[in-house]
């Protein structure tokens, strides 16, 4: 406990809590989005709830970017490079998803 | 080589003398590592996504066969295991080697119960029955799973190389691994999982 008390001090290790809360937080919007329970879980998800999912998603892999490994530290070309990577990944993942729900 | 950035950013550089790599923190070979490792499992999610397109119902009835709130469960298990691997980095940048250490051991251990839940699920999918030839779904889902649970057991043996000799540099990059590899989950969950 000595320890955790240490280093809730540290502003940089406060950032890195606060971090963690909003991905644990970002997680369960994620579980809640696609909808687990019941026989909602049958059916493929709403237009809203897809987004909703892919959202949180790229704003988890975000912070996990800018805070856990650092990139806020970065130039403003790194961090548009991997932000770039991560979006477009879920562009691509996206389209193939509303093409498999349109055909 | 300028050792600052090319804006008006009074920052020294982090890695001055790497080229376009210099304004990267940690080591810079870490983070040629992570991108590679994100443009690869890019290719394998729009791969899946759109190989799902075309067979939509199968991959919808095999993804009704995996455990959503078990994949949850890991992805915040994994998430934690970082806090701990990050907040490692804080105490060994404030000079506490011993704090350091224990913060590796425990981001070490959630790392063993994540692979101690996927093993569980995989002897579960093994056992119905469901091997990597069933469908194209479970093709994909053992080797994009199967590709990151390598990462893990790579990052696990790193982690616990770095709590043995321990140093500024080897924590901050074993920590950059174990940090991509909680990245790469975050993107492969909801997609293998969740999205139907």
């Amino acid at each position: 406990m000595g320890a955790m008390q240490n280093a809730l001090r540290n502003a940089a290790t406060r950032r890195l809590l606060i971090t963690w809360a909003v991905l644990m937080g970002l997680t369960l919007i994620t579980m809640l989005s696609a909808q687990l329970g019941g026989e909602a879980r049958l059916a493929a998800l709403p237009l809203w709830s897809a987004g909703l999912l892919l959202a949180t998603t790229f704003f988890k892999a975000h912070r996990v970017l800018m805070v856990y490994l650092g990139l806020s530290d970065a130039s403003p070309a790194w961090r548009g490079a991997f932000v770039g990577l991560v979006l477009a990944t879920l562009v691509l993942v996206a389209s193939g998803y509303l093409v498999a729900q349109l055909a | 080589m300028t050792d600052r950035y090319p804006t008006s950013d009074p920052r020294p550089l982090p890695n001055p003398g790497w080229g376009p790599l210099s304004a990267l923190p940690g080591n810079p070979l870490m983070w040629v590592l992570i991108l590679s490792e994100m443009v690869v499992f890019a290719a394998f999610f729009g791969l899946f996504a759109w190989l799902r397109a075309g067979e939509r119902e199968v991959f919808d009835a095999s993804q009704q066969l995996l455990d959503p709130v078990a994949g949850g469960l890991n992805t915040m298990v994994l998430l934690t295991s970082g806090l701990f691997a990050a907040l490692a980095v804080q105490a060994i940048k404030a000079g506490h080697v011993r704090r350091c250490r224990q913060w590796l051991w425990a981001a070490f251990a959630l790392g063993v119960v994540f692979c101690v839940v996927k093993v569980v699920e995989y002897a579960d999918k093994l056992g119905q029955g469901l091997m990597p030839e069933t469908n194209t779904f479970f093709t994909f889902y053992y080797l994009l799973t199967g590709f990151h649970f390598a990462h893990v057991l790579f990052g696990l043996g790193l982690i616990a190389l770095v709590a043995w000799r321990i140093s500024h540099a080897n924590v901050e990059t074993a920590a950059a691994f174990w940090h991509m590899v909680d990245l790469i989950w975050i993107l492969l969950y909801p997609i293998i999982y969740l999205l139907r």
